[in-house]
């Protein structure tokens, strides 16, 4: 299916997340914060990146707005349980620079799978 | 009658009547002819008529001093009253200037101390985001792999639905603690409350009576739905608090700038405001209660029957309109809420 760049501090629900996706059948490739996933995009070419909002070393709204610079055919999926703002706030913003779609934690996971498979459906649509 | 107290003419003229008058007896008796009815004092005829002028002249100086003496004695008492009255005056204004700044100083405190929780309730609900979407990950994972209508499925469902609970408990939680960017209109304050009963009337039990006494038109800039909650909950709370039967009297009001209740909050305002007042006929609460009502997951509610956080929430809203909420509440007799609230000028 997919390639999955998935970009959250949260060992937990980072792992968690890594099987669901596994179990759809998308390769997961996994960074614990904006840092490391640069480093990944550097050497791979993931399909979509879901990605976490606050994160230590680099947000994930710093990360957002560099990689739709650098690789504009990235698909991006924002995720947060909120901060110092409501999740909304966050979300809002991260969709304000790039992000094709944002849920709030604790997310529905068929949601987001549907997402993933919505945004590949446009994506190969888009390339045919 | 007074006025006879401050003329100071008065006594002058009394003794000077007076000693006219003994003159005139003096004359009258010593020229004319009383003499024949005086055959029987003959022996003293000669003093009598000075002896009357002497006692008429002395009586009339007495009089008039007496007259005097009054005066004065009224005078002083009344420059005490006026001593006394304004010492009064004087002391009730610092009480009262006094209490207005406890009240302040307690409404501050409250205000730091919830807005400290605040921060700290919004760290921790999501820090907890994180943890209830682990386990509900991993739970939906599991359950996948279980045949529907096991055990096994059953039970993990239910751990599904105890994540729930926690879900609808933070997103509460945030509720308070975030700065909400709620969209501000101006809202007629009497039709905002009547659709927040409107909302409730299902669920109030048949013998709770709500009186609404609306006044002229108010309109604030706020959030409607903010407001309705602000009255649901504390609706909610009046009915809990009353076991389900008695009467809860909403009532609206301008307030002007010079209104006593602004006075103990504001040292100075400029601002017209407005009331709500929500009051019950529940149970009340004592002095520790009060203290604490607006803390977040205060409740005096059975365990799984209140958060704690319904009126927490309240207090967050009334301070985003820039308004105060006061509570006046003694036990067996019911509590009132005093909302306060900007008034928008047309």
């Amino acid at each position: 299916m997919a390639k999955i760049l998935l970009v959250e501090d949260d060992d937990l629900v980072r792992d968690m997340l890594t099987q669901v996706l596994q179990r759809a059948s998308h390769t997961v490739l996994c960074a614990s914060n904006g840092e490391e996933a640069t480093q990944h995009l550097q050497q791979e070419k993931p399909d979509i990146m879901v990605t976490d909002i606050i994160m230590p070393k680099k947000s994930g709204i710093t990360l957002i707005s560099e990689v739709k610079n650098r690789h504009p055919n990235l698909e991006i999926i924002a995720i947060s349980g909120g901060g110092r703002l409501d999740p909304m706030g966050y979300l809002d913003l991260s969709e304000s620079l790039g992000a094709s779609v944002s849920f709030e934690k604790p997310i529905d996971n068929n949601a987001l799978l549907m997402a993933i498979d919505l945004l590949l459906h446009s994506k190969e649509k888009a390339g045919s | 009658m007074s006025q006879m107290y401050t003329k100071l003419w008065l006594p002058y003229l009394v003794a000077g009547i007076g000693i006219l008058i003994s003159f005139f007896l003096w004359d009258f008796i010593l020229w004319h002819h009383i003499e024949a009815y005086l055959n029987i004092l003959l022996p003293y005829k000669s003093y009598l008529s000075w002896l009357i002028l002497l006692l008429g002249i002395s009586f009339s100086i007495l009089t008039g001093a007496v007259i005097r003496i009054t005066q004065l004695d009224y005078q002083r008492t009344a420059l005490l009253n006026q001593i006394q009255a304004t010492l009064k005056k004087e002391i009730n204004e610092r009480m009262q200037a006094e209490e207005s700044k406890q009240k302040l100083e307690i409404a501050l405190l409250q205000g730091q101390k919830l807005q400290a929780i605040g921060t700290l309730a919004g760290g921790i609900a999501h820090d907890f985001n994180n943890i209830l979407y682990a386990i509900i990950g991993y739970t939906e994972i599991l359950r996948e792999d279980e045949e529907k209508n096991s055990l096994k499925y059953n039970n993990l469902g239910k751990i599904l639905e105890a994540t729930k609970r926690g879900r609808e408990l933070i997103s509460r939680i945030l509720a308070f603690s975030r700065k909400q960017h709620h969209e501000f209109d101006m809202i007629d304050l009497n039709n905002t409350i009547e659709a927040a009963l409107a909302l409730l009337k299902p669920t109030i039990p048949a013998s709770v009576m709500i009186q609404f006494k609306r006044n002229n038109a108010i309109s604030i800039i706020g959030n409607q739905t903010q407001i309705h909650q602000v009255l649901v909950n504390i609706i909610n709370n009046a009915i809990d608090s009353m076991e389900g039967e008695g009467i809860i009297t909403i009532h609206t009001a301008h307030l002007a700038p010079h209104d006593p209740l602004l006075k103990q909050l504001m040292q100075t305002s400029i601002q017209n405001y407005c009331k709500i007042e929500i009051s019950d006929t529940g149970h009340g609460m004592d002095q520790a209660t009060m203290e604490r009502v607006f803390e977040p997951f205060f409740t005096t509610k059975e365990v799984g029957k209140g958060s704690g956080l319904g009126l927490s929430i309240v207090h967050s809203i009334i301070k985003e309109h820039k308004g105060e909420i006061l509570l006046n509440s003694q036990l067996g007799r019911g509590t009132t809420f005093t909302i306060l609230l900007p008034e928008c000028s047309r």
